[in-house]
């Protein structure tokens, strides 16, 4: 029985690794679109020696080796696994390496994968140092968390199977079926201005895209990129409005860490001046999006950051 | 297992064998047709194109699947670990002669075992770390998991040492052992061969239910298929292919329980034989 | 304890789906188990490959995948079903494995002259397994059947996964407003188990009864 626990103890030591995702960035795959993603990476500028405070969290990473950043694995075009790499790619994965090589010279990052609801607590815990996953910044999180940026702005819109009518603003959905991710932001949207509402909710966003097609709710609210990604993959949906709400995305940080929220935002800056965060956003947003990269909203312009 | 009963039945004569036959073609081509009829269907939405199929022929796809499949073997292996030792426990405390260990054993297997363990997972994941207590999300399934499982494992353990026969405790106690030895050196081996079996059983439960790591976003079997499906959009086909891997495995292990079984049903006779 | 109150009417809807599809499953449970039992006990070896088929199948796979796979494959194949109704078929058909089970050991539990005597005053395969041998199964099962039941009640908790609004999934967006897991899921777990707890009653009071009548 002794031996039993010993090995068992020692197989579980070796398992708070699992559900995280070792990924340093180097050239993948040939002949695919991380060639773009890593001539990116490599315009993408490093702190000087002096940043790097003593005693702070910058440099408790420098000296770890590694960025651990909480994110997502299936969320596509921001931060998705590519199964055929194991890589994970998107607007807010490279904004991690970005940011990961900033303070290590290289893009060494391990991702953390957060279940939304969690996040604050793996920031407090210290789990990961940094989250990179659709965080929008609200005061209310802002008292538990510290949120650098905002850096970058989406939200919601309405996707519809085409040729249907009578959807154009988000009060119509008043009496109909209305399908959403589960766990979403787009839950409490739509129960504040559509109240009548039925929500049907599915745990990912392929579900609710074959969902909408299969006639089970009449529209599908959710992130702007996310549906024009699916509209562009499936000439059956549409999208009907412009983005109804405003969410400005923060790069989650430790409560009360005013160093290193200073450090990320001088980033943020940085890369917003030379290109990089435009040419990130190129390859991924920028895939499905057409035109030039916006504007980034201003830093600290949103209350709670 | 392919022996029928013959409770209900003689032997069927000739005239029964070729109704049988007659019915038996019938019923195929009925079969046969129904699933033309849906496979047709199928391939008109298009769900059979070469494309939709063609990721599910290449090795990266099953790559990262059977690292899924790893996972799901890792969680229901720990899971099952630390279910059977806390059932042990529970089991052998249901059986005790002593109240304060009879009534919390007993409390926790009622209780547990009429809560979802979805519900479990959900306490996991959103309630306890208001509490401070945020688990690597490895633990968020395996907690949940193990809590739940430990109460049916307590039942099987409880049913074993109760099918050993009094007089092998009896003998043991005569010859001097402490009931504590008495049950670990002479029922409990009888009591773990008898319900092998069954726990394997569970442990097939066990494994099934690991696929609530789609809940937790633990890379198990079926999160990686919602990654997969995120990935290239065939959720159809993702879920096949992986209900398929399901099978497999599962059926693998079921036959090993029956094998266990009927090893377990051979010795039996032989030692009953044996007087 | 004012979180419940505040969303009653959202728990309480959820608490009527979950009765909703823990009913209407498990009756259509009983009906296929019981279909699945006399083709795995029937003369004819199709009948009973198919009949272990069936068992070894849905046995071996996660009710989720089932359930996923049902709610968006089903369409595709041409049959579009509402969402609850969908779950409650699929619920049925996966439990009717277990007891399609739990009622073959039943009836292998029936001896063996029963079956004889019945034959021997000439009943028939469909007379003899219902007038004789099912009644006499049905005692000795009374009790798998009922943690099958309990079992059944738990699994609708994954019907949330695909769209339907049960009990789990209606505590679940509650919290997701308020942000009080403790209240919320203990609640949502005290209705489960009540639930579990009548279904134990109940099997207990009909295990007593039988016990008798024999």
């Amino acid at each position: 029985m002794k031996k039993m626990l010993a090995v068992l103890a020692v197989s579980v030591l070796g398992l708070t690794a699992c559900g995280e995702t070792s990924n340093t960035a180097v050239p993948a795959v040939p002949g695919e679109s991380k060639t773009a993603a890593a001539d990116v990476l490599a315009n993408a500028p490093v702190a000087e020696a002096a940043a790097i405070l003593p005693g702070s969290t910058m440099e408790k990473i420098k000296k770890r080796g590694e960025l651990l950043v909480g994110g997502s694995l299936d969320a596509p075009l921001l931060s998705q696994q590519n199964p055929a790499t194991g890589q994970v790619e998107g607007f807010d994965a490279d904004l991690g390496k970005a940011l990961a090589k900033y303070i290590l010279g290289e893009p060494k990052v391990k991702i953390v994968n957060s279940a939304s609801e969690t996040r604050e607590a793996l920031l407090s815990n210290g789990t990961v140092d940094v989250v990179f996953q659709t965080y929008t910044i609200t005061e209310e999180r802002a008292r538990q968390v510290a949120f650098a940026g905002p850096y970058y702005t989406s939200g919601l819109t309405i996707a519809v199977k085409k040729g249907t009518s009578g959807i154009t603003k988000p009060e119509d959905l008043n009496g109909k079926k209305v399908l959403a991710g589960a766990n979403t932001p787009a839950i409490p949207a739509i129960k504040k201005l559509a109240p009548q509402a039925e929500i049907i909710t599915f745990g990912s966003d392929p579900e609710c895209v074959q969902a909408l097609k299969q006639d089970r709710g009449v529209a599908y609210v959710q992130d702007e990129t996310l549906l024009i990604a699916d509209a562009k993959k499936d000439p059956s949906i549409e999208i009907v409005t412009k983005p109804f709400t405003v969410d400005p995305y923060g790069i989650g940080l430790k409560h009360g860490d005013d160093q290193m929220k200073k450090f990320v935002n001088d980033w943020l800056g940085k890369i917003q001046g030379n290109g990089v965060w435009q040419g990130i956003w190129k390859n991924s947003i920028g895939t499905v999006v057409t035109g030039d990269a916006p504007q980034p909203p201003k830093i600290g312009s949103v209350p709670g950051s | 297992m392919s022996a029928p009963s013959t409770v209900l039945f003689d032997e069927p004569g000739p005239r029964a064998r070729r109704r049988m036959r007659i019915a038996t073609v019938l019923g195929a081509l009925a079969t046969v047709a129904l699933a033309v009829l849906a496979v047709r269907q199928f391939a008109a939405n298009g769900q059979l194109d070469a494309a939709r199929w063609q990721p599910y022929a290449t090795w990266p796809m099953w790559r990262y699947l059977l690292n899924g499949l790893g996972s799901t073997a890792l969680a229901a292996v720990v899971s099952a670990a630390l279910a059977m030792a806390f059932g042990l426990v529970l089991g052998l405390g249901r059986l005790s002669p002593r109240r304060w260990a009879r009534g919390p054993a007993v409390g926790y297997v009622e209780v547990v075992r009429t809560v979802p363990a979805l519900l479990l997972v959900y306490v996991v994941l959103f309630a306890l770390p208001r509490y401070g207590l945020d688990l690597p999300l490895f633990w968020k399934l395996v907690v949940p998991l193990s809590v739940s499982h430990a109460a049916s494992f307590a039942e099987i353990f409880r049913a074993g040492i109760l099918s050993v026969e009094r007089g092998q405790s009896e003998a043991g106690l005569a010859v001097g052992l402490t009931p504590g030895r008495t049950m670990r050196l002479i029922v409990l081996p009888q009591a773990a061969r008898r319900v092998l079996p069954s726990i394997v059983s569970q442990s097939v439960g066990l494994l099934k239910d690991t696929s609530l790591g789609f809940v937790v976003s633990y890379t198990e079997l079926l999160y990686s298929a919602k990654v997969l499906a995120n990935y290239n959009g065939l959720l159809i086909q993702t879920y096949i292919v992986v209900a398929l891997v399901y099978l497999v495995v599962n059926m693998s292990l079921s036959k090993l329980a029956r094998t266990l079984e009927a090893r377990q049903r051979a010795v039996l006779r032989r030692r009953i034989a044996r007087g | 304890m004012s979180v419940i109150l505040d969303h009653l009417p959202e728990l309480w809807q959820g608490l009527v789906v979950t009765l909703q599809l823990t009913a209407a499953s498990f009756l259509g449970a009983a009906v296929l188990g019981v279909v699945v039992t006399a083709l795995r006990v029937s003369p004819v070896r199709v009948l009973r490959a198919i009949g272990t088929a069936y068992v070894e199948t849905f046995q071996n796979l996660p009710l989720l995948v089932l359930l996923v796979l049902a709610v968006f494959g089903l369409p595709e194949i041409g049959i579009q079903a509402d969402l609850l109704v969908t779950a409650i078929v699929v619920i049925a058909v996966y439990e009717a494995a277990y007891i399609g089970e739990a009622l073959r050991s039943g009836v292998n539990a029936v001896s063996k002259g029963q079956g004889e005597a019945a034959r021997a005053i000439g009943l028939t395969f469909t007379q003899s397994l219902r007038h004789v041998i099912l009644p006499q199964a049905l005692r000795t099962v009374v009790q798998p059947l009922g943690n099958i039941f309990i079992a059944l009640t738990m699994n609708t908790a994954l019907a949330g996964a695909v769209g339907v609004i049960d009990l789990t999934a209606a505590a679940n967006r509650v919290n997701l407003v308020e942000a009080q897991p403790i209240p919320i899921f203990v609640g949502a777990g005290l209705a489960y188990a009540l639930l579990a707890a009548c279904a134990g009653f109940v099997t207990g009071r009909l295990e007593k009864r039988l016990v008798v009548l024999r």
